[in-house]
């Protein structure tokens, strides 16, 4: 049946997953910034697979969850499937009711990348109230800029206060919304990938009136977090030591680096079940992605110039990131979440076990 | 590209002809496949621009042939078009309707497309109250100025922003309006269901019960010349109801209708002496003039600021964001290639479809004839199947009979469905830059900004206008 559909498929221009060889699932729609990228790296990896083919599966909902639990309930055990997951299901694994975990997983290999952030010039955020696109994906910025701003305060009632003060937290907006917010000087404050960075923000920068204000660092192995050679010397935590003389510490910091770990950490991802059979020849064809030069242009064209973690270092990855979970950090999260900015956040005990 | 090109106006035209469908029911259908030109999204885009273009200029066939529009936009061209072909005119009367449909379209669509790049420039300059002013003028014009029974419009869009919010507040993440009960809705109910309930369920259904006598489809010698000449001797005429079809599609959220009747209103105002109704020429040059150009600029808003222009455009918008483009961001400023996709969609089409239907009138005129009950299941089974792409489940069949229920009863209660459907469209949009608005802007900062103050008494005006109009008529 599968040779009778092939050709059919063919010509008609299109793959179906009744006739492909797998199905990678993109938790999203198509047209989203995790789905752009699974159909590239999914184009890439066809030409190492012997005439195998990938083909994309949308098992879209809200916040990106759906689609995950579904491959953790149901999906995962055909071995025949791929999951891609993103930052934003980093996050909700930590704070919200979710069915799946990365622990029951092997990874094929995932992209660890950063967030950079730019002010306009006459702005001084460390004085200024600074007007910044908020809502759930943003938690790592509003964390580090109160830190940022506020240096190392007692209790999470006191950050929430410095926040509410120094912090105009702007909810509703969207990635196009907030670009041009920025663009047209309406916010103060901006983040973006870096291949967003560099579309969007960097022209503001080298016409004069916008500078780098801060990134996040990228996770290491040993569970640092090191200096981006794209934007050097603007790391959150070297910046915190300039303006208030110490390392940032507390619950806060630890929250702030749990967060920022799962969401940069696992950006995006490609996972298979625990002792998938085809995982080595997956993993065989993804290492040929990343050594051809013109496949590597394409992916980072999307996300920016970072290395990818392949088979085993993936599932050190998940290892290094579970070592920054500990109650008080989650705790913290949740508390900051629901009083600074408005959001829905359960405390998952189950997580710290 | 030319093999897209075709694709659109064959499928536009087909879809233009069928009694009942019309670009609305054509676009809905679309929704199922429009994911497999996601690795050509440009050709995607010439596709769908060809589609708009070819469709408008089908429904004329079963105005003037069938004496019912292919779409609500050709029933002002029904009016003297039917009792012309009954007349055994109806080469003359579609002659001069694709001419000046085809002559209106390419100079709006040059207008248009042409200048698109320059215009983006706009969503530079207007800001967050700007743009939430902008929304609430579309609001305003769907609202008061489409519908005779406006309070009903107003509560057709209140449901449609309530429809829209449907799903995970973005405020604070939590589930509202019933999402908290029911997982399938926490990403809110899709626009396949609403679009496909609302307007292709009961335009097909509708399509099945329509009472029509094929009038004599007998293409005569020299007519199709005659009918050219015509559009040629009433000129002013065209791009007067040219003209008239480009204002209103510029105006956000009206389209439809109203421009063809109001195109027709100015031919019939301007010859006074002349009999309309029984087949006067002009009766079908007017109102055709306004068509095209109308589909044409209401795509500015639609690009420009994520507005839609028409209820086409808002459902066109949709399938964009499935080729990775979302309209109304910095992203379209700089690119190019879609800015020459839509042109060459658009216009090309419109020339290539005049041709068609020119040299291939007779064929066509059959197509038109063809029992529509050989059409419905086919395009049933299309709508259900788009309808299914969300999940694939029940759920998705059951809000496709939720929304297929509202749209039969909006019909019946003259409730406004493209009201419903903008305010569905616009309610994230609503939120967002009101949540913005409130955000960053106090009432002292706001009435500094000439442009939001501007927009604001356009508002209040057309408030005013409406309440106090008498001897509306019902465009929605």
């Amino acid at each position: 049946m599968r040779k009778l559909l092939l050709p059919l498929a063919l010509m008609l221009g299109f793959t179906t997953p009744a006739v492909a060889d797998y199905t990678m699932i993109v938790p999203q729609k198509p047209g989203g910034g995790t789905s752009q990228w699974a159909q590239i790296v999914a184009t890439e990896m066809e030409k190492y697979l012997d005439g195998e083919k990938i083909v994309l599966k949308h098992i879209r909902g809200a916040r990106d969850i759906p689609g995950f639990n579904k491959f953790h309930n149901k999906l995962r055990f055909d071995d025949k499937t791929i999951m891609v997951s993103n930052g934003g299901n980093g996050v909700a694994f930590l704070q919200e009711a979710v069915d799946y975990n990365y622990k029951d997983y092997d990874s094929v290999g995932l992209m660890n990348l950063n967030i950079i952030t730019a002010v306009y010039g006459d702005h001084n955020p460390n004085t200024d109230r600074t007007s910044f696109s908020g809502g759930g994906g943003k938690v790592p910025e509003g964390i580090a800029m109160t830190l940022l701003k506020c240096g190392n305060l007692p209790n999470t009632e006191a950050y929430v206060g410095c926040f509410k003060e120094k912090v105009n937290w702007i909810k509703g907006m969207k990635g196009n919304e907030r670009r041009l917010a920025f663009k047209r000087g309406e916010l103060n404050g901006t983040r973006e990938n870096p291949a967003s960075f560099k579309k969007h923000v960097q022209p503001v920068i080298d016409k004069g009136e916008a500078r780098l204000w801060f990134h996040h660092g990228i996770l290491q192995p040993d569970g640092s977090h090191a200096d981006d050679p794209n934007y050097p010397g603007i790391q959150m935590e070297v910046q915190f030591n300039e303006i208030h003389g110490a390392m940032p510490k507390g619950d806060l910091a630890d929250a702030y680096k749990l967060v920022k770990s799962f969401r940069d950490g696992l950006q995006k991802a490609l996972w298979v079940n625990k002792g998938n059979p085809n995982r080595a020849k997956l993993v065989a064809a993804l290492e040929q992605v990343s050594k051809n030069p013109e496949s590597i242009k394409k992916i980072q064209k999307k996300v920016g110039k970072y290395e990818w973690m392949l088979g085993d270092a993936g599932n050190a990855q998940v290892d290094t990131l579970m070592k920054f979970v500990t109650a008080d950090a989650l705790k913290t999260l949740v508390e900051f979440n629901t009083q600074a900015f408005g959001l829905k956040s359960v405390f998952k005990p189950e997580l710290v076990k | 590209m030319v093999a897209y090109l075709l694709g659109g106006v064959f499928y536009g035209l087909l879809i233009g002809i069928i009694p009942s469908a019309g670009a609305t029911t054509g676009l809905v259908a679309l929704f199922g496949f429009i994911s497999y030109f996601a690795h050509e999204p440009y050709m995607g885009v010439i596709f769908l621009m060809a589609v708009v273009a070819a469709s408008t200029t089908g429904d004329s066939f079963t105005a003037i042939l069938l004496g019912i529009p292919g779409a609500n936009s050709a029933a002002a061209t029904m009016v003297d078009g039917f009792p012309l072909a009954q007349r055994g005119r109806a080469g003359y009367a579609i002659s001069a309707a694709v001419t000046t449909s085809t002559v209106n379209g390419l100079l709006w669509g040059c207008l248009v497309f042409l200048l698109l790049p320059w215009y983006t420039n706009l969503i530079y300059i207007l800001g967050v109250p700007e743009l939430w002013a902008f929304v609430a003028l579309a609001f305003a014009t769907v609202g008061f100025l489409t519908n005779q029974f406006w309070f009903r419009t107003v509560l057709a869009i209140a449901f449609g922003i309530f429809v829209g919010l449907v799903g995970v507040n973005p405020d604070n993440n939590e589930a509202r309006f019933g999402a908290q009960y029911w997982f399938y809705l926490e990403d809110g109910i899709q626009i396949m269901a609403v679009a496909a309930g609302l307007f292709a369920i009961p335009e097909l259904t509708r399509g099945l019960f329509l009472k029509h006598s094929t009038a004599d489809g007998e293409i005569r010698e020299g007519e199709l010349w005659a009918g050219m000449k015509a559009s040629w001797d009433n000129r002013w005429l065209a791009l007067r109801g040219g003209f008239i079809g480009a204002f209103i599609g510029l105006l956000p959220g009206l389209g439809g209708q109203m421009a063809d009747w109001m195109a027709y209103g100015q031919a019939v105002a301007s010859n006074p002496n002349e009999k309309f109704g029984n087949g006067n020429i002009k009766g079908v040059i007017g109102p055709e003039g306004a068509n095209n150009a109308q589909k044409a600029t209401s795509m500015i808003t639609t690009v420009i600021f994520g507005i839609p222009g028409a209820k086409f455009a808002a459902i066109l918008m949709s399938l964009f964001m499935y080729l990775n483009i979302e309209l109304g961001t910095p992203d379209i400023a700089e690119d190019t290639e879609l800015f020459k996709s839509m042109t060459f969609g658009f216009l090309g089409a419109t020339v290539v479809v005049a041709f068609i239907c020119m040299f291939l009138i007779k064929p066509i005129s059959k197509l038109a004839a063809v029992p529509y009950k050989y059409y419905f299941p086919v395009l049933l089974a299309l709508i259900i199947f788009t309808s299914m792409q969300y999940t694939g489940g029940w759920e998705d069949l059951a809000m496709l009979a939720v929304f297929s229920c509202i749209g039969f009863t909006m019909r019946h209660y003259k409730f406004s469905r493209p009201a419903m459907l903008i305010g569905y469209i616009l309610a994230e949009k609503v939120e967002g830059l009101t949540l913005q608005l409130t955000g960053l802007y106090t009432v002292e900062t706001l009435i500094t900004r000439p442009i939001f103050m501007s927009l604001i008494f356009c508002i209040i005006g057309i408030l005013i206008y409406s309440i106090l109009r008498k001897g509306r008529i019902d465009y929605a």
